[in-house]
């Protein structure tokens, strides 16, 4: 048979067309729930590798224990993650289970793109958990969803600037943590004693990263949010006074003024440096610090104001409304967030658990197992009603009106108009 | 008036369209069938898309669901938006600095690689490198070297004595690290496509000039610069093109701030479609986006007269 070159391209791209649009993305790949058999479960996730590893470990006592199902894991880039989830979510093939920060799991579970797991639970879950976790997970009175771990920030200090600034004096008690006022002296004594160039500290709230800026809102006995997740309540007083406080770090200059909500720059970075004294953190950096840091560190407990209280971070596990295998589902989601599993989690990934069994003295990070009780202490500060705002399904639109207007007041913009304008960006996003 | 004569004499001269050869109708097929993959490609990824994206700026919707038809309620509420219009002015700025810098170095860097410099092969390698690196990595070149807290150009800067320079904090030296970094990492590019063009003319044009008394200047501006004016013509375009689609370096590099200082239109269609979950006003956005870019496109086109001058 004669065959022209023609004839031989045309061949050649009729042939290829089909094997190159998978490779772009373009048809579903492992992460899709279109499989349609009824014992595999898929479950996107990102993660760290000590994550990853404790998800494979969970996947593999899974399947060990239920025999004939499998969990299909697709590990993604954090970047790529949400981006991918709503693209699934919208073309009808999303994953069976996925993992999601509690801020952006009111986005899904408000908009009835997730499993309400009520009918497929086992009696007494809800027991399992901290009441504090529980509320993250909930809409409408409803949980879409299981609070597999969090973490909370503490402030990883540099013992040589300490030390060399006379500060010897930290608190090592969540009771004895510095009040505002105590911070405050310590910073004013860093600032004076550091060279010029380095800061007394610097804050974690970049990116998503500035809901950790409600911690001082609810050290101000404040909330963002009434109960139905939807009216704002900032414009307080308590709102006023976290805003003032956290204007001073820049007037005061106790912060770098790259330390901005939507700086480039991570606050742990320029800890790491070396050109910051302190820096609130969570638990994750540990091991990352005990590798990188060149200097003696420590970590003390997050300041209080009117009261003690702490931003709610972590993540959960949720299943897709539209998941042909809820009890399957389910099943995995109780299995994952167990005693055993959650433990072996957070001890690899210092990440803190949710289940009140574990917060009994029994968990001890592989990594310095000693600062364990600074971080678990400091979770305990977090209130359940300041965790169940995080949960408004509105949260995506929130973040960024709290971005702009904190910029604005580190800037000079005076804390009643950047509460007023907070009240007013946080009624737009919730419609209320 | 010539062309009332000239036409007869051209219509004479032309062969009747009865008469013109027609193509064999299997060298038609095959000239589709190897344009129909591109065109498919071009329709499933780009038009389809297009389409897609424009029905979605017509809605509010946040991507799940059924979206609200608002008509043109995106786009009266653009016209409204003072972050738009900042995004829109930077985008604008940073597109005329960088292209009129990047094009004006690569000029002179060609016409220095087409001398008879030492080592250009090496030089002409070191200026194409940036070409190699990813736009996400050279961003991250930039965090390292315009840090505002442990850089290293403001660990120099001080070391000489001068002050330290707030690279990240402060609107005018972020919009500044945005616009150097895309200029080392497009200058390269610019200079290829200039060499190109300088290799294509002749020494003869150059040696008569020289012999009617032309000095170098005049050369230059004479002779060298119009015959560049198809690689001039592709460069602005392409650099225009490239400087209003600008994501990943600002993304990288600044993260739109300090204020909105570096924002463009592309990192603000992101934030607005992917964090804040607005995809309709995000999808509105990008439309404007694809207009501008078209409208310069076309009006480059008919507006440059030396873009097909050849020797």
């Amino acid at each position: 048979m004669q065959f022209s070159r023609r004839a031989f391209l045309a061949a050649t791209g009729a042939v290829a067309a089909p094997l190159l649009l998978p490779g772009c993305g373009f048809v579903g790949g492992g992460g899709g729930s279109g499989s349609g058999d009824a014992d595999t479960l898929t479950f996107t996730t990102w993660g760290t590798d000590a994550e990853l590893a404790g998800f494979r470990a969970a996947i593999s006592a899974f399947q060990d224990a239920n025999e004939g199902k499998r969990i299909e894991l697709n590990a993604v880039p954090y970047e790529q993650m949400f981006t991918n989830i709503d693209a699934q979510l919208q073309a009808g093939n999303p994953p069976d289970v996925f993992r999601v920060p509690y801020y952006t799991f009111g986005a899904y579970a408000g908009q009835g793109q997730l499993l309400d797991l009520t009918p497929h639970l086992s009696e007494g879950v809800q027991d399992q958990f901290t009441e504090t976790a529980w509320a993250a997970v909930q809409n409408g009175g409803s949980p879409f969803g299981l609070p597999h771990h969090t973490d909370t920030s503490a402030i990883l200090y540099n013992a040589d600037l300490l030390a060399a600034a006379g500060i010897t004096d930290i608190p090592t008690t969540v009771e004895d943590a510095w009040t505002w006022d105590e911070l405050s002296a310590v910073a004013d004594q860093l600032k004076a004693a550091l060279p010029a160039g380095t800061y007394p500290f610097a804050y974690n709230w970049q990116g998503n990263g500035v809901t950790r800026w409600l911690s001082l809102l609810f050290q101000a006995d404040g909330a963002f949010l009434d109960t139905d997740q939807a009216t704002p309540l900032i414009d307080s007083d308590a709102g006023r006074s976290a805003v003032e406080f956290s204007s001073s770090f820049f007037a005061e200059q106790w912060v770098p003024e790259t330390d901005t909500t939507t700086s480039s720059t991570y606050a742990a970075d320029s800890w790491f440096a070396g050109t910051v004294a302190m820096v609130w953190s969570g638990a994750f950096q540990i091991p990352d610090a005990d590798t990188t840091a060149d200097f003696e560190w420590g970590v003390t407990f997050a300041p209080r104001g009117v009261r003690r209280g702490g931003d709610f971070g972590g993540n959960a596990l949720v299943a897709t409304a539209d998941t042909g295998k809820p009890e399957l589902a389910a099943a995995f989601l109780e299995f994952v967030t167990a005693r055993e599993q959650m433990q072996g989690f957070c001890q690899s990934a210092s990440l803190l658990p949710t289940r009140p069994d574990l917060l009994d003295g029994s968990l001890a990070f592989d990594v310095r197992p000693e600062l364990t009780d600074v971080f678990v202490g400091q979770a305990s500060q977090v209130q359940p009603q300041d965790a169940a705002q995080v949960a408004s399904p509105s949260m995506s639109g929130i973040i960024p009106v709290l971005q702009q207007e904190l910029d604005a007041a580190f800037l000079g913009q005076d804390a009643a108009t950047t509460v007023a304008n907070m009240s007013q960006g946080i009624a737009d996003a919730t419609g209320a | 008036m010539p062309e009332p004569t000239a036409a007869p004499a051209l219509a004479a001269t032309r062969p009747a369209p009865a008469a013109r050869p027609r193509r064999p109708r299997a060298e038609t097929v095959a000239a589709y069938g190897l344009l129909a993959p591109n065109f498919g490609l071009l329709a499933v990824f780009v038009l389809v898309p297009l389409a897609g994206a424009l029905l979605v700026s017509l809605q509010r919707t946040n991507g799940f669901g059924d979206g609200e038809f608002i008509g043109l309620g995106n786009y009266t509420r653009l016209v409204q938006d003072p972050v738009f219009w900042q995004a829109l002015a930077t985008t604008a700025g940073f597109t005329v600095v960088v292209t009129a810098l990047s094009m004006a170095l690569g000029l002179g860097l060609a016409v220095l690689m087409n001398s008879v410099l030492p080592a250009r092969g090496l030089f002409r390698s070191v200026l194409i490198l940036p070409m190699a690196v990813s736009g996400v990595a050279t961003a991250l070149i930039g965090v390292l070297v315009f840090d505002q807290n442990n850089g290293i150009l403001d660990k120099l800067i001080t070391a000489v004595g001068l002050p330290s320079v707030n690279w990240q904090s402060e609107p005018v030296p972020a919009f500044a690290t945005i616009v150097l970094v895309t200029i080392w990492w497009r200058t390269g590019f610019n200079m290829l496509i200039y060499l190109a063009g300088l290799q294509g003319i002749g020494p003869d044009l150059h040696e008569a000039a020289r012999l009617d008394g032309a000095n170098a200047w005049q050369r230059f501006r004479h002779v060298t610069l119009p015959l560049l004016g198809p690689s001039s013509f592709f460069l602005v375009v392409l650099n225009v093109i490239y400087s209003f689609q600008v994501f990943d370096i600002v993304f990288v590099l600044t993260g739109g701030g300090p204020r909105n200082a570096t924002n463009v239109l592309v990192t603000y269609a992101y934030d607005t479609g992917f964090v804040t979950r607005d995809q309709g006003y995000a999808a509105a956005l990008g439309m404007v986006l694809l207009l501008l870019a078209a409208v310069f496109a076309v009006v480059q086109w008919r507006a440059s007269r030396t873009r097909d001058l050849v020797e």
